[in-house]
């Protein structure tokens, strides 16, 4: 199939609004490392720099979505152009989320910062970052080489995350009923560790609609998904 | 929310107005329709939509034979309306004519009044029996045409005074007045402004109640709008054939995609 369209300017209207994506994935991807770096360190100028940097995302978001309606009123999108138009408004919803969860994290380093450290979480919350952030450049990756096959082991790799929050959660739990001075800790710290299992749910929608992008239909419900804490009794942890 | 706009949309393809096998279309040597099959549902709107050439037109004018006025055309394969082989020696083309109604690009009012320009097909058929009769089918067919109430008072004033919307108006309710079971429209809207063109479509979509309406139209756009199954034709062939939000939201083949998206095809 020819990919360029008869009207040039059709295809750098296209161009431009996915090259938005890719620059607010980028933002977003660092706000993940440095969210959760910030968290190891305590470092509070780092994660004032995430807090602030969120404006950005924002702001793309909103000339994202400005973008697709104006391609959808003056261009008529149909098919294969209707799919990316629909991909990135949905693209940029789950980006400017997964912004927020990673600026909620920076906030809260700034809180941790002032309390001693709960051992061990810290470098979990920081493999489970990456693995998000990982997880977020495949996806990007898959939406700008239409790679549905890369996107379909995105899908794969969400239960991981999920079980680095189960076993944080226990972590968590086990802390607080040993010292209740860590109760305030580790409630951030459990609010942090969520907030990335969301990530990864946000992340594994993405990739979702890449799928869909490519293929035109949404892959299967069939992924494995491995969030076990609404099951977890809080009264006698393993 | 709105339930009943699925069951409206929804084509029965067990009710097959029109089937087309294995139909070859020549213009001398030159091989204009290959092979094409094809199967038109009753009380259906289905378009045919393609690059200019591509045999789309051609097509459509097969199924009325209208490409008999053509000396070098010739028509291979099986073109049945209601079963019915139209190619049959004993199918006389003025019979046809009458079940598969056309209208033009170009509204081509006879120059006469809008009266006559309804009451001529139905005289010549012998749908009326006296003169209370043709009233009731040229009020029926105006009405139908959408076009009633703007001519009602003026009927024996000339149709071509008519604006290019009206007279095309007044063809649709002139093709429509000998009570056709087909409709065939070759780019009905493409010489009308775009409330025209809305009210046309419009028509054609209340048409879709009676009969089989099978649309040439180079607007992609209208086809979306109007039909309910869409062909695409390239080269002679027909490419692709489905339901129309599948064309336009995910069609089958790279040539229908290319094209349907104004990328070259």
């Amino acid at each position: 199939m020819n990919e360029q369209h008869i009207a040039s300017a059709y295809d750098r209207d296209l161009d431009a609004i996915q090259a938005m994506i890719i620059k607010m994935g980028g933002l977003v991807e660092a706000a993940i490392i440095d969210g959760t770096k910030s968290l190891e360190t305590r470092d509070v100028e780092l994660a004032e720099k995430v807090r602030a940097g969120d404006k950005v995302i924002d702001d793309l978001e909103e000339r994202i979505n400005e973008e697709a309606a104006r391609t959808i009123a003056l261009r008529a999108p149909v098919s294969k152009d209707l799919r990316i138009i629909l991909s990135v408004l949905k693209l940029a919803a789950s980006l400017e989320r997964v912004g927020d969860y990673a600026k909620n994290i920076a906030k809260r380093t700034s809180v941790l910062a002032e309390m001693r450290p709960i051992t061990g979480s810290d470098a979990t919350l920081r493999r489970m970052g990456r693995e998000v952030q990982m997880m977020l450049k495949d996806t990007l990756d898959a939406f700008i080489h239409r790679d549905a096959k890369l996107a379909e082991d995105v899908l794969m790799r969400d239960q991981d995350v999920d079980q680095m929050y189960n076993a944080l959660f226990r972590e968590f739990l086990t802390h607080m009923m040993e010292d209740p001075r860590n109760i305030t800790a580790c409630m951030h710290l459990h609010f942090i560790a969520k907030n990335v299992e969301r990530m990864g749910d946000l992340v594994t929608n993405m990739a979702e609609q890449v799928v869909y992008l490519t293929t035109g239909s949404m892959p299967e419900e069939n992924r494995p998904k491995g969030d076990r804490t609404s099951y977890i009794s809080s009264s006698k942890p393993e | 929310m709105n339930d009943m706009r699925l069951i409206e949309r929804a084509v029965d393809m067990n009710d097959i107005k029109i089937s087309a096998r294995n139909v070859q279309v020549y213009y001398g040597d030159n091989h204009a329709i290959k092979d094409v099959d094809v199967d038109i549902a009753d009380k259906t709107v289905t378009a045919f939509i393609g690059p200019s050439g591509c045999g789309k037109s051609t097509f459509l004018r097969t199924l009325n034979r209208m490409n008999d006025t053509i000396a070098s055309c010739r028509v291979e394969g099986k073109i049945l309306i209601d079963q019915e082989d139209i190619y049959d020696p004993r199918v006389d083309p003025v019979q046809l004519r009458a079940k598969v109604g056309m209208v033009f690009q170009k509204p081509n009012p006879f120059p006469k009044s809008i009266y006559d320009n309804v009451a001529y097909g139905p005289k010549i058929h012998g749908l009326a029996r006296s003169k209370a009769d043709l009233d009731e089918i040229v009020e029926r067919a105006l009405r139908r045409g959408a076009i009633w109430d703007e001519v009602k008072d003026r009927l024996h004033s000339p149709g071509t005074g008519l604006s290019g919307g009206q007279q095309q108006r007044l063809c649709i309710a002139r093709a429509v007045a000998t009570e056709p079971e087909v409709l065939l429209m070759d780019e009905p809207c493409s010489a009308l402004d775009p409330i025209a063109t809305a009210q046309v479509e419009e028509l054609i979509d209340e048409l879709r109640q009676s009969y089989s309406v099978v649309i040439v139209t180079h607007s992609m756009q209208q086809a979306a709008r109007v039909s309910q199954k869409t062909a695409f034709f390239h080269l002679g062939n027909m490419v692709e054939y489905d339901e129309t939000g599948k064309i336009f939201t995910n069609p089958e083949d790279p040539r229908t995609e290319s094209y349907i998206s104004g990328r070259i095809g």
